[in-house]
């Protein structure tokens, strides 16, 4: 149907308000009050128009448009009902602007701009009510507020959520919950629909919520931003809520070759971003991802893409998260791919330095062998040559992605008696069954996860004493809580705070002498200081040492590239090393760090060897149709009280006997139960910004 | 990543970018202006107009203040610390502006000064006419806030003529090429990143006021400590960051200083009917300047940045207040609201009972003293001294203006603290007087030009109140300068 606004003929769908027509068709009418994914409520009067038949200015967003409608905007009536509202919306609102967080960034402001009200009623006091920063994630400024309601219908129609509502106080109608009880106790689920649908300052994120060194979509979902891969963690949640794992696996898939290797053993720094943690644990994310990966669905392979071969050859030395991560992506590039591994079996740190009760062999040879599928040729076994003689054999890019495998010996007296190992070799010997002796009282030097790898593994072969020993304290170790936990139930001693000042024996290890450590810290000169208690020396009788005091990378001289101290590789921020077409990723670059951070390398350097080869560098790919969430939430009783849920661990005294996996599953029950957690914080993302005057 | 090119790029579209982005664009320039927020204006939707020399305005109400002249009263205020010729290429623009921003519609109510010095220093820091305050849209009296009238036709103007607005699309960072600006990378809301490519970038951020770091680095002062100053939310001092990286010379930083109460927005009744002729005195109780000058709120907040704990006190009893009730405040601020005391007992009992921190009243001398953390000997001392210089009729000590002789006698008192405020900071970037950006050895940075509060280093040490409207007068004019030779710069006929 057509209709006239201000002179102009425009076209409008059955049912839609004056409104909605008019700002479809690119005519802008102020409106505060109205919101696009709300229902109108007639309000704020800021919309009144004059309609041709009518006597008295009318808000634009309750009256239909009817075919042949002639409105006027601008006419006198409604600019003057106009004006006596804006009037009184800035009486009761505190002029002070300068002082207010959403400066710049408020639809109220841009509204005065536009209309260019008098202040003569700005000497109506404002009516002060107290911030309230008492709840998580949500602060209430409610002196800003307006009145609009927009945040009630948000939360009442269009999230189902009931917990925000008009009050009528002393004061005055205000915006509250029933009873004046916390948001918590009322129900609220933290989705923040009411924040992003405010038009003033009133509701906001909590302080610290919103960063200014990342954009605000990124800011508003920290799981996601966290996460080196930036996996769409709320995305795949909600999936795993309806017990849908082949989608959640896509929607991991879509950033990650690993998503079970990771569902094991990831640090998932994206819990500790959660904003669940402000209502007390985080989602329980990376077990979800397990449960998710494990169903082995292979529904994602058949949106998998893989382009037409570019006659390009790629050689990726080192056959680990990172190396094999860049392999995949090279190779759905069409370019020919080859991976050189040391080892008999490809997998890096993932295979040869994690044990396998934490992460089965079965998990990585299904995930590599998805990998290899693609069209990756994989050469185990193989020393890989320099990188400049790969590049003259016919390889237009080489990715060196060998990782740290070389374990730190300490230099402390009785290092080189019989019996002390380190790290890396225990471990990959271990792996490979080779230990026959484990020796029977053990000591572990060092406060890592991997020191918890090596205690725990020796446990396995059948130790009768394991002792770890590491200079920080309990809390300031870098071992995962639950690592520190899992041991201690195995029966790990733990020496926390311990200087270790020599191995003791002649020519075998006959005990480790230990002392109290009173202060340990670094100094200006970043150099380590330790105060000693003194007194405190006590000798520990062993006849194994195994040292886990951090991993370097071997044979660096060798590759005739630039290298960083420490022999790292040297990479510019495109990972490319001082040699022309040769690439750099991982530990090897960075130091020992995540298997995600890995995986997350090796991504960026598919790019950018990608780019290298004459390709546009866009591994994006997408493995599920994009599905828009629900904004229906609806009630769930005490949803802010719902306790994290961790999977089943096999008892202590079985798992010590046998590498089998500590950790099982969640089950679906379980898993639906965790995931209905998620506040599902990109969920109000989804929500349309209403444009403002200066965008028509 | 997505990829723009186009003439000429502004950051930030506050007054000095709208200006720069207009200007440039009447110049034949294709323009691109991001912003992070999503309104236009910046600080200046606070403000009430700019100042302006020789303008049609002036001219009407029969003003012959010149161009010449305000360069001369400018350059004596700043000891001639300050680039003369930027100076005096600004004033002799400053009228024509005027008349440029009435050609886009904007109205103004008339022409002011800020402040009306007493006889006895009139000749050293009376104000001239300068400030064009802007007609609020809607009728009415001006306020704070009223400029937004003006941002709004400027917003309009450069849609007109086909500037491209990026809202909430923060510049990182300017692109240097051998040693000349090709460019900017920005953000858009989503965190995509938009490289654009022009022929000259013009910096317009607003300086640091809502960075206190950065107003600590700068200037010394701690925010929320020893100085109250306006932090419009988003001025972070990017513009200045960008421009050192990219090589700029530096130049001191200033805080636009005045006096305000903190919060004072929220608490501006007091604000007002507490800037008054009456006693005022440091926290040991003296008094340390003659109160008739206090509507100077440059000279003032100086002076109160010189007392121990950047603190001032000032204090009326009830026969005073009385008084200001029945014939008005002895001063009339033109940004305060004229009927004040009709609202002070509302204010003042509501403040009292919330227990707004720098205000309080008591029936004696001593107990208004401990209240307010003044020494009770020294104020005793001082208001014994003043009450009986009030009764022989004049002030010994600084010669206050005798009608403003008033004792403080009758309880209860009321006692208001005043501090450092400060409107914003001033300068960083080193510019000539084409505004083109200049480094360490004072060589144009090619492509590269810097304007309003980032740039506005020519008011030396304090804000020249005789010329007022200078900060957005500074932020209009460096704007249009800019905008005008950038176009010069990247069009080719």
């Amino acid at each position: 149907m057509w209709l006239t606004i201000d002179d102009k003929q425009i076209e409008a769908k059955e049912g839609m308000s004056v409104l909605n027509a008019a700002l479809g068709a690119g005519i802008y009418i102020p409106h505060l009050c109205g919101h696009p994914d709300l229902e109108a409520i007639g309000g704020c009067r800021l919309c009144s128009v004059e309609i041709e038949g009518m006597d008295q200015a009318v808000p634009s967003c309750m009256i239909k448009a009817q075919e042949g409608m002639k409105v006027s905007v601008h006419g006198p009536k409604a600019e003057s009902t106009r004006k006596t509202a804006m009037e009184l919306i800035l009486a009761t609102h505190p002029a002070d602007c300068t002082g207010c967080p959403k400066y710049g960034k408020c639809e109220l402001q841009s509204m005065y701009q536009y209309l260019g009200v008098g202040p003569e009623r700005w000497k109506k006091k404002s009516r002060t009510v107290p911030t309230d920063d008492s709840n998580p994630l949500i602060r209430h400024l409610f002196t800003r507020c307006v009145r609009c309601g927009r945040c009630v219908r948000a939360c009442r129609d269009l999230r189902g959520v009931k917990v925000l509502d008009f009050q009528r106080t002393e004061d005055g109608v205000r915006i509250g919950t029933d009873g004046n009880i916390s948001l918590k106790e009322a129900g609220c689920k933290f989705c923040g629909a009411c924040i992003e649908v405010c038009p003033t300052g009133s509701i906001m994120d909590a302080l610290g919520q919103i960063r200014e060194d990342v954009s605000y979509r990124e800011s508003v979902v920290p799981c996601k931003t966290a996460c080196p891969a930036h996996t769409d963690i709320p995305r795949y949640l909600r999936y795993i809520k309806e017990g849908e794992y082949e989608k959640a696996t896509a929607v991991i898939r879509e950033k990650l070759p690993f998503p079970e290797t990771l569902g094991c053993i990831c640090n998932h720094i994206c819990e500790t971003a959660c904003k669940r943690n402000e209502l007390g644990e985080p989602l329980s994310v990376c077990k979800l991802k397990r449960a998710a990966a494990a169903a082995h669905s292979d529904e994602w392979k058949k949106r998998r893409k893989t382009a037409a071969p570019t006659g390009k050859k790629a050689a990726v030395i080192g056959a680990g998260p990172a190396g094999l991560t860049a392999a995949y992506y090279l190779a759905k590039k069409g370019h020919e791919v080859t991976v050189f591994e040391s080892n008999e079996k490809a997998g890096g740190q993932c295979r040869y330095g994690i044990p396998s009760y934490r992460l089965p062999d079965e998990v990585l040879d299904r995930e590599i062998s998805d990998i290899l599928e693609v069209g990756v040729q994989l050469n185990v076994n193989t020393k890989a040559d320099a990188p400049e003689v790969l590049l003259k054999q016919g390889y237009d890019t080489v990715l060196i992605a060998t990782g740290t495998h070389k374990g730190i010996r300490l230099p402390l007296e009785g290092n080189m008696l019989s019996g002390v190992m380190l790290n890396t070799d225990f471990l990959k010997n271990a792996r490979r069954n080779q230990i026959d002796d484990p020796g029977k009282r053990v000591m572990v030097l060092g406060g890592g996860n991997v020191a918890y790898d090596c205690a725990r593994t020796a446990l396995r072969l059948g130790a009768e004493e394991v002792h770890i020993a590491c200079l920080e304290d309990g809390d300031q170790m870098t071992a995962s809580t639950e690592e520190i936990r899992e041991g201690r139930d195995e029966g790990i001693i733990l020496h926390s705070g311990h200087s270790f000042l020599r191995i003791t024996g002649n020519t075998k290890v006959e005990g480790v002498e230990l002392q109290k450590v009173e202060k340990f810290y670094f100094d200006e000169n970043r150099k380590a200081v330790i105060e000693l208690v003194e007194g405190s020396r006590e000798s520990i009788p062993v006849d194994r040492v195994i040292f886990a005091v951090g991993q370097a990378p071997a044979g660096m001289e060798e590759l005739g590239i630039e290298l960083n101290p420490g022999s790292y590789v040297k990479v510019n921020s495109s990972c490319s090393t001082s040699m022309p077409g040769v690439y750099g990723a991982g530990d090897v670059v960075t130091g020992t760090k995540s298997v995600i951070e890995a995986i997350a390398a090796g991504r960026q350097s598919a790019m950018e060897m990608d780019r290298y080869l004459g390709g546009d560098g866009d591994i994006s790919e997408e493995l599920l149709e994009k599905e828009t969430a629900d904004p229906f939430l609806g009630r769930t009783e005490d949803f802010g009280k719902l306790e994290r849920l961790s999977p089943a661990l096999l008892e202590p005294q079985e798992r010590k006997k046998s590498f089998a996996a500590v950790e099982q599953t969640f089950t679906c029950e379980e898993a639906k139960c965790e995931a209905g957690r998620c506040l599902q914080c990109d969920l109000r993302l989804n929500l349309t910004n209403p444009r403002l005057w200066n965008e028509y | 990543m997505k990829q723009l090119q186009t003439d000429v790029i502004v950051v930030a579209a506050g007054l000095s970018g709208m200006a720069a982005g207009i200007a440039a664009a009447e110049n034949g320039a294709e323009v691109i202006i991001f912003e992070k927020s999503n309104t236009t204006g910046g600080a200046a939707n606070m403000g009430m107009g700019p100042l302006g020399v020789g303008s049609p305005i002036q001219k009407q109400q029969m003003i012959s203040l010149t161009p010449g002249e305000a360069f001369r009263k400018h350059m004596y205020y700043t000891h001639y610390r300050v680039d003369a010729r930027l100076v005096r290429d600004y004033y002799y623009k400053s009228g024509e502006t005027i008349e440029w921003l009435m050609d886009m519609g904007v109205e103004f109510l008339g022409v002011q000064r800020a402040f009306n010095a007493p006889e006895a220093t009139r000749a050293y820091s009376d104000g001239e006419f300068t400030w064009h305050v802007v007609k609020p849209e809607g009728g009415g009296a001006p306020g704070p806030r009223c400029a937004t009238a003006m941002t709004k036709k400027m917003t309009e103007r450069a849609k007109e003529l086909g500037v491209v607005f990026y809202m909430e699309t923060p510049v990182a960072k300017v692109i240097v090429e051998d040693g000349r600006a090709v460019g900017v990378i920005a953000r858009d809301r989503d965190g995509g990143e938009i490289e654009a490519r022009a022929k000259a970038v013009i910096l317009a951020t607003g300086g640091f006021g809502d960075n206190p770091e950065m107003i600590r680095e700068q200037t010394g002062y701690e925010f929320g400590k020893t100085i109250f100053n306006f932090a419009i939310p988003g001025m972070k001092g990017e513009g200045i960051k960008m421009a050192w990286e990219a090589g700029a010379g530096r130049t001191p930083c200033t805080m636009e200083l005045m006096y305000q109460l903190p919060d004072n927005m929220n608490h501006f009744i007091l604000d007002g009917a507490f800037r008054q002729p009456c006693l005022w005195v440091n926290r040991n109780g003296y008094r340390f300047m003659p109160e008739d000058q206090i509507a100077n709120t440059t000279f003032t907040g100086n002076a109160i940045s010189s007392q121990p704990g950047f603190v001032a006190y000032s204090i009326f009893d009830s026969k005073l207040l009385k008084k200001y009730k029945k014939k008005g405040p002895d001063i009339i601020s033109h940004v305060h609201p004229h009927d004040l005391f009709d609202h002070f007992d509302d204010q003042w009992g509501k403040d009292l009972a919330d227990g707004y921190e720098p205000i309080c009243q008591a029936d004696t001398i001593e107990e208004l003293a401990e209240k307010a953390g003044i020494d009770p000997e020294g104020l005793k001392k001082q208001v014994e001294e003043y009450n009986e210089m009030c009764e022989t009729g004049f002030d010994e000590i600084f010669e206050k203006n005798r009608a403003f002789m008033q004792p403080i006698e009758k309880g209860p008192f009321y006692c208001c603290r005043q501090n450092v405020g400060a409107y914003g900071t001033l300068g960083g970037v080193k510019i000539n007087h084409k505004t083109q950006v200049l480094n360490e050895e004072a060589k144009v940075i090619p492509g590269l030009y810097c304007v309003g509060t980032d740039a506005c280093n020519i008011f030396g040490d304090s804000y020249p109140f005789i010329l007022s409207g200078n900060s957005m007068g500074f932020c209009l004019n460096s704007g249009r300068i800019a905008g005008e030779n950038a176009a010069e710069e990247a069009v080719e006929y």
